[in-house]
């Protein structure tokens, strides 16, 4: 007879995944995105890549020692994020730029807010925008010819593409063929990472679609200086950090809405500022500013999208009056 | 209400009411002037002097300022150590004046002076309000000075002290953001994070080995 | 054939049917003693009608009815009543009063017991309704709500449609799709009655798509009766929850509680509990007995089991083989709703359609991390709402915002805590919150 029978509440299965394979699951979607970043490259985007990676998992590890909390590293988030932000960077940046941006990807903008599923920004982004910050110089000029690998000079193909200049053949941005941050130049890459990211599940289409979507409409609408809805609405999504955003960084749960509906206006809402960014700031790039901007209003799309609750169909104004009254969130 | 010491009043100042990592007030100049050390040593220099003449003259004069305006009498009281503190400089530190700039003029309505009065001076002795307002204003500006040499360190490379530079050349290359305000905020919130963590640990070991 | 409509949320939950889904149906005999619960159904307890000493027979009713919302209770065997003293009933998680009947094994039927006939024609719809009433009949899908109240709606309340769930979503579960293998034509039959009996002109009989037999079993039964047809819905969790089902088959949605499906014109019930109608009128006998799937990773041999209402859990593991390996838990009911029980000395009820035994490598308990927020519960929750934040206000004590997120719609399916990567508890937390809630109302009703 059993002597001891273990008693839980309903349910007593679970589904098989876990927030560590769903990690796994992202770092096996990245695996493209680098390998062409080193194949474009070379040895030093692998350096930029594991400096970050190292770091980022290095930092976790430290501070949950120093404030004697369990060690959360294998959960593999730290990993995410580390690459993540090694691939925004370019490839010929100084090595302690992915160290200390890891290092502040980790510690303040994760760690400190309580860890793993309360940070209110993307990590990476945040560590990307504070390095933009610190180090402005090399985090936008750090260029290398993709496969000659030699120092590159002017201007990236988005600054180009944004004063209505040619940027490059289509085949030459799909691939990679063409000067950028390591993670940003292969649209493919990013596509097949993305599309293992949709099959297993672990992100929701609603965002990347929502956000590429937008932009590439507004690309189309404004892209052209000069003249309206003559803009190309393809290269206005390929280049610049659009591709990796959408589908990488824009789609990280902590940052997102809960809401299906939700997460489509928080993808909508990146694509508009991306583009006012780009068309109407100054900054050339807009990717991560419109995201993190994004990651801000989060709180603010739960509360006021609710699910349409079951049971309230036939009666609409008390279907009204039970999501006004279920929309409150403290 | 436990009377301190006149040097407790002092040393108060410090850490357990320190005014900007335990209480958290006037922090707008704390933010602005500290992008280097000499720049926090000097508002701190003019910050102890205000606040303890100040506190001082609110002390003195407690007992006929009437409650309803004891505000604005307050903002007398303080506006005049701040046109000497301006003068002085004006003419004695030029290039630190055009540096402080507006930031001096506003310390007549930093947090810190008006809270100094009107929580201490206002109801104690002229003599313990000088001791607080010294504490406390050496308190600030030993955490101007703080925050200064951090951000000026990391945003130059170097610190400058009087006519020395140290290092000679910086080891590391600048991060420019801590000259700015988000690096201000950084390194304001890391520093309160420390500190206090450290403060806590230190009273937590005291109490046990006390008790 | 009715093409079934796409419901909200739902998870898809793995199978597990082949474990005992291939064995046809056993008798499980007769045990050493029986423990029939006065309170085994939604509704008043019944009142004992032996006392201790009597002799009882097959059939014969031990318990009356109390009240408009009750049913009566018979004894599933000949034998002698052992005690009338409180058990602990494990759906209900407490001690409640029980008849305690130690069989002879005799099996002598009750002198009372005679057919009413099997022409439905022949039999008024007030006859259906009495024998509904006095064969005790619940819902066996699990609730058992005494299927006499159904079968009577309120004035006003006009029903169109009568579904017969056959879904059995939970895996590892088995009974239904057996009963509708081996016994269809009663099983369509005991629906007819049914309809009758609630004077409802249409019926629909929904089956899962991962019961391919059962589907022609019954599609052949019911061939015969125009007024019938199948739904045949495509293999989801909790499809079979009454709620959902009229959504997925009608695209009606049940008003939140006190709502109910008459509210909408529909009544649902099990097949096992048209089967027992069936068996109460072609034979007399009342519900004493039940199919319970008897499977699990952790019974040697997994078996669907006609057993009589009161056995011991450890009499039916005895007859699936016993243990295969070290017993983690033993569930009444299937992985998603059922109730763990603490041990194998208690006894099913009416409403326990299967005993599951998963083996204590299954059950280790994994880490709670912390909520990520991935919104994996809110696309699960079949009621559309938002466990993420329910069980997060009932966790930290919140319970009055919990209640303004609808909280007490909530069925308690348990899709939402399968599917979070985090393993949070948020199923527990939820009824943390209602109970609350709950008791908050009692308190002040009562002034």
């Amino acid at each position: 007879m059993a002597d001891k029978l273990l008693i839980t509440s309903s349910p007593h299965i679970r589904a098989a995944k876990t927030v560590r394979s769903i990690m796994l699951d992202v770092v096996i979607a990245l695996v493209p995105a680098s390998v062409a970043a080193v194949v474009f490259f070379g040895v030093k985007a692998f350096g930029v890549l594991a400096a970050s990676t190292i770091s980022a998992v290095l930092a976790e590890y430290l501070y949950e020692k120093a404030v004697k909390r369990p060690v959360t590293v294998g959960d593999l988030s730290a990993v995410v994020t580390g690459l993540l932000l090694g691939l925004t960077l370019p490839p010929a940046v100084p090595l302690y730029v992915p160290v200390v941006g890891s290092a502040f990807a980790i510690v303040v903008a994760k760690q400190v807010f309580g860890g793993l599923g309360t940070n209110f920004v993307n990590p990476a982004l945040a560590g990307r925008a504070f390095v933009l910050a610190a180090w402005p110089l090399h985090v936008t000029s750090a260029w290398l010819n993709p496969l000659t690998m030699d120092a590159a000079t002017g201007a990236t193909p988005l600054h180009a593409f944004k004063g209505g200049q040619a940027a490059g053949s289509l085949v030459d941005l799909l691939i990679g063929n063409r000067l950028g941050s390591l993670g940003e130049t292969s649209a493919i890459a990013i596509l097949l990472g993305g599309a293992y990211l949709l099959m297993r599940g672990v992100i929701d289409y609603r965002i990347p679609v929502a956000y590429l979507g937008t932009l590439g409409l507004g690309v189309f609408i404004f892209g052209k200086p000069g003249a309206l809805f003559q803009g190309d609405p393809l290269r206005g999504i390929l280049l610049g950090g659009a591709m990796l955003g959408a589908f990488f960084m824009a789609t990280d749960y902590v940052t997102s809405p809960v809401t299906p509906k939700g997460r489509t206006y928080m993808g909508i809402g990146a694509g508009l500022i991306t583009l006012l960014i780009r068309y109407w700031g100054d900054y050339p790039e807009g990717v991560t500013y419109a995201i993190l901007l994004m990651n801000l209003a989060t709180p603010l799309i739960d509360k006021f999208v609710v699910p349409r609750y079951y049971g309230y169909a036939h009666d609409v104004a008390a279907r009204r009056k039970a999501n006004r009254a279920g929309g409150e969130l403290s | 209400m436990n009377k301190r010491s006149l040097i407790g009043e002092f040393t108060k100042g410090l850490i357990e009411e320190n005014a900007t990592f335990k209480a958290a007030i006037g922090l707008c100049p704390t933010l602005a002037v500290t992008t280097s050390l000499v720049n926090g040593f000097w508002m701190g220099v003019a910050v102890v002097f205000v606040l303890t003449f100040s506190n001082v003259f609110v002390s003195i004069l407690r007992k006929v300022t009437p409650d309803q305006i004891r505000i604005p009498v307050f903002v007398i009281l303080i506006a005049t150590p701040v046109v000497i503190v301006e003068l002085v400089m004006r003419a004695y530190l030029p290039a630190m004046y055009q540096i402080l700039g507006i930031f001096v003029s506003l310390i007549v309505v930093n947090c810190i002076v008006i809270a100094r009065a009107e929580a201490f001076a206002y109801k104690n002795s002229p003599l313990r309000a000088a001791f607080d307002g010294l504490g406390v204003g050496a308190g600030f500006m030993i955490d101007l000075m703080l925050i200064g040499a951090v951000r000026e360190f990391l945003g130059t490379g170097t610190l400058t002290v009087g006519s020395m530079v140290l290092p000679s050349k910086p080891l590391f290359e600048p991060m420019s953001v801590m000259l700015t305000p988000p690096g201000g905020f950084i390194t304001l919130g890391v520093l309160m994070a420390v500190l206090n963590i450290a403060f806590q640990r230190a009273a937590a070991k005291r109490a046990k080995t006390v008790s | 054939m009715v093409k079934a409509k796409r419901g909200s949320g739902g998870v898809s939950v793995p199978d597990k049917k082949e474990l005992s889904g291939r064995m046809p149906i056993e008798d499980a005999g007769i045990p050493a003693e029986l423990t029939l619960f006065l309170s085994q159904h939604t509704g008043a307890p019944s009142k004992p009608l032996v006392n201790v000493g009597d002799d009882v027979k097959r059939g014969q009713k031990i318990a009356e009815a109390q009240g408009a919302v009750s049913a009566c209770l018979h004894a599933p065997t000949s034998g002698k009543v052992k005690a009338i003293e409180p058990r602990y009933q494990p759906v209900l998680g407490r001690e409640v009063d029980a008849i305690v009947l130690t069989p002879d094994g005799e099996n002598t039927l009750y002198e009372g017991i005679a057919p009413v006939g099997d022409d439905l024609e022949a039999i008024s719809q007030e006859k259906i309704r009495e024998v509904v009433r006095e064969a005790g009949l619940v819902g066996l899908g699990g609730a058992a709500f005494p299927t006499a109240v159904k079968l009577t709606p309120p004035p006003g309340k006009t029903i169109d449609t009568y579904l017969l769930n056959g879904v059995e979503c939970e895996p590892y579960l088995t009974a239904d799709q057996k009963l509708m293998e081996e016994s269809a034509a009663d099983v369509v039959f005991g629906f007819r009655a049914l309809m009758k009996g609630a004077g409802v002109k249409k019926g629909i009989i929904c089956i899962e798509d991962n019961k391919p037999d059962a589907i022609k079993a019954m599609e052949e039964a019911a061939k015969p009766y125009p007024e019938l047809e199948i739904a045949v819905l495509s293999h989801r969790y909790p499809r079979g929850g009454e709620k959902q089902l009229i959504e997925v088959v009608l695209g009606r949605e049940v008003p939140p509680p006190p709502g109910l499906p008459l509210d909408v014109g529909v009544i649902v019930s099990n097949v096992g509990t048209a089967y027992a109608l069936a068996m109460a009128l072609k034979t007399g006998l009342p519900l004493v007995e039940r199919i319970v799937s008897v499977t699990g990773e952790g019974v040697a041999r997994p078996v669907n089991l006609r057993a009589l209402i009161g056995t011991p859990v450890s009499y039916l593991i005895e007859k699936a083989g016993g243990f295969s390996s070290t017993p983690g838990k033993v569930v009444l009911g299937g992985p998603m709703m059922g109730v763990s029980v603490r041990d194998t000395d208690v006894s099913i009820v009416k409403g326990t359609s299967g005993v599951l035994v998963l083996p204590a490598e299954a059950v280790k308990t994994e880490p709670v991390l912390p909520c990520i927020r991935c919104g994996r519960c809110v696309e699960a929750c079949p009621m559309r709402l938002l466990p993420v934040w329910m069980a997060a206000y009932a966790e930290n004590g919140y319970m009055d915002d919990a209640e303004k997120m609808r909280v007490m719609d909530c069925c308690e399916c348990g899709a939402c805590s399968y599917v979070c990567p985090s393993r949070r508890p948020l199923t527990q937390s939820i009824r943390l919150a209602k109970a609350h809630i709950a008791a908050k109302r009692r308190a002040a009703a009562k002034k």
